[in-house]
């Protein structure tokens, strides 16, 4: 199932913080951040079973994430990602001329797609690097 | 066998702003590795223990050849990032913010050497914080004040639970103060947030606003605070009524405090949005006693603000092409030059901009010779074609930090580094020589 005008924010959280601490090159660091949290009413939606892999899409990229259910919720309409490589795959790289990119606030889109591979953090960065 | 364990107290923790400086760190000193952190949050017992030699540290520098790195001298790699910097005609010196004060002097001696573009990681985070100060000033003061007096804290836009996890507790919910006696009760906490976060969970009000909306909530609060009746029955998804109450509740206290964070800087309007929460801090004066301070993320991200304009007059995206520093965030930051493909060299300083840019500016950075100075494996380092392996600072090497407040505090040694690392200091002092010799200066 898919999900259209959700509003994508990117976000600090506790185990995104640690990850990046214990190791950004880790699979810790796919588990802490790879991952995108959804309003618990939206999540029924999508008709799937958390964890199931996501792609989230927006004007400026796309990438495949896990889905979970918010524990900050509710927030209906709105999903987040952890600040870190998956979310700035999707963000808005424009700063408005002020040096600082709009990392929140994104229109998104949302799929699940089941059989979805996310990827590690050196996986998905080396995707941006010329043949 | 007995371990030989070597006790520091008072240790000041090199993770965020708040810069705790009560940590005990336990090092085994055969094995010089950290053996035990107390007082410390999560994420900062995690930095202590990740500076362990593990196979993901640096301990050796590092030339990628034919795509794998091969390790070489401390002199090899240093004449191999000298010669990509020199070579290059507009090269950029990022990061810095997770590193001491007097490395950072010396990476601001190196861009105006190189006439490279100089920047901190203020520029993705709390730069339109700095923009706005500029613009308005900035009603602000030191974190022990809050502990001390304030009975009202605002946290807007910001989630500490999770950024800043020691904050509440030693400087502005649960912590008794001077005339705070009874700590959290003695406090009136209001989060503003799109989300009902883990610090609304435990706030006394939650404001659910909608995103990137800030602005015209800030801007409500403002009219209604000079007394003016607003039409319509909502702002930002927030009730008329609701907004009232929010209003009588700040005027009302007897010291208040803001503090903001990504929800205001990082969503649309940007310094708009700071620029006016600072208004309304000031235009709560005419009530009551009412100061605002940002929550700055990296340790040492203040203090790479003060040092780049003790030493330039600017606190982040300086352009030293002209051969004198010049100012202009937009232009002259990081992910802008980045995005319109003008660097062709970076240099990189305890940083993981690989990470942390949007993919279109790291698209670019990847287009051209990258040097990183860095003590772990990153999707920046990995990719870079030099590794100059570190000392931690505040772990490794003692050294000078800034707290969110601007309180400068000196950071401690606990164990020494692991394998040839130097301090970024001494890397930087070196790089400034051998780039000296190959300019022939």
């Amino acid at each position: 199932m898919s999900m259209n005008n959700l509003i994508l924010i990117t976000c600090r959280t506790i185990d995104q913080g640690v990850a990046l601490e214990g190791g950004k090159v880790s699979r810790e660091s796919v588990r802490a951040a790879a991952i995108c949290a959804f309003d618990k009413e939206d999540f029924k939606k999508l008709d799937c079973l958390v964890g199931t892999p996501i792609k989230v899409a927006t004007d400026f990229g796309e990438v495949l994430v896990y889905s979970t259910i918010s524990e900050e919720g509710p927030h209906p309409g709105i999903i987040f990602i952890p600040m870190g490589p998956w979310a700035n795959q999707v963000v808005n790289p424009d700063s408005q001329s002020c040096g600082t990119p709009t990392y929140k606030g994104m229109k998104a889109t949302v799929e699940a797609i089941p059989i979805g591979k996310v990827l590690g953090a050196v996986e998905l960065i080396n995707t941006l690097k010329e043949a | 066998m007995v371990e030989k364990i070597n006790t520091t107290t008072d240790v000041v923790c090199p993770f965020c702003g708040t810069l705790c400086d009560d940590l005990e760190v336990d090092v085994d000193i055969k094995e010089n590795k950290v053996v035990e952190v107390r007082n410390g949050c999560q994420i900062g017992t995690k930095k202590f223990f990740a500076s362990n030699p593990s196979d993901h540290r640096y301990e050796k520098p590092l030339i990628k050849d034919n795509g794998s790195f091969k390790e070489v001298s401390w002199d090899e790699a240093l004449n191999k990032a000298a010669d990509i910097l020199v070579k290059a005609k507009r090269p950029l010196l990022y990061g810095f913010s997770s590193t001491e004060c007097e490395a950072q002097g010396k990476g601001v001696e190196l861009a105006e050497v190189l006439g490279a573009v100089l920047d901190n990681t203020a520029s993705v985070c709390h730069g339109p914080s700095l923009l706005a100060i500029q613009d308005v000033g900035a009603p602000t003061s030191t974190l022990g004040e809050y502990k001390n007096r304030a009975d009202l804290i605002v946290f807007w836009g910001c989630n500490p639970v999770h950024a800043h996890p020691r904050h509440l507790s030693r400087y502005s919910e649960f912590v008794r103060g001077y005339f705070r006696k009874d700590g959290r009760n003695d406090r009136f906490i209001i989060v503003v947030d799109p989300r009902n976060t883990h610090t609304a969970q435990i706030a006394d009000l939650f404001v659910q606003i909608n995103p990137s909306e800030d602005y015209e909530l800030l801007n409500a609060i403002r009219a209604i605070l000079r007394g003016t009746e607003l039409d319509g029955k909502e702002v930002s998804g927030v009730q008329m009524e609701n907004i009232i109450e929010l209003v009588n509740k700040l005027k009302t206290c007897n010291f208040g405090v803001i503090f903001f964070g990504m929800g205001l800087t990082q969503s649309l309007s940007h310094h708009r949005n700071v620029d006016a929460a600072i208004c309304l801090t000031r235009e709560l004066n005419d009530y009551t006693k009412f100061l605002l301070t940002p929550m700055r993320g990296h340790y040492n991200v203040a203090g790479a603000n003060q040092v780049f304009t003790w030493q330039t007059g600017y606190s982040y995206s300086i352009d030293f092409s002209k051969g004198y520093p010049r100012y202009n965030p937009g232009e002259f930051s990081s992910v802008d030059v980045l995005i319109r493909n003008e660097i062709d060299a970076s240099l990189i300083v305890a940083s993981d901009p690989a990470s942390n840019f949007p993919a279109a500016a790291v698209k670019n950075m990847f287009k051209h010779p990258l040097i990183s100075i860095e003590p772990h494996h990153t999707p920046t380092s990995v990719n870079a074609d030099v590794i100059l392996p570190p000392a931690i600072a505040g772990i490794e090497c003692e050294g000078t930090a800034y707290r969110m407040d601007s309180v400068p505090i000196r950071l401690r040694k606990v164990k020494d580094a692991p394998g040839e690392c130097l301090t970024d200091k001494e890397i930087l002092e070196r790089l400034v020589e051998v780039v000296k010799k190959k300019k022939g200066e």
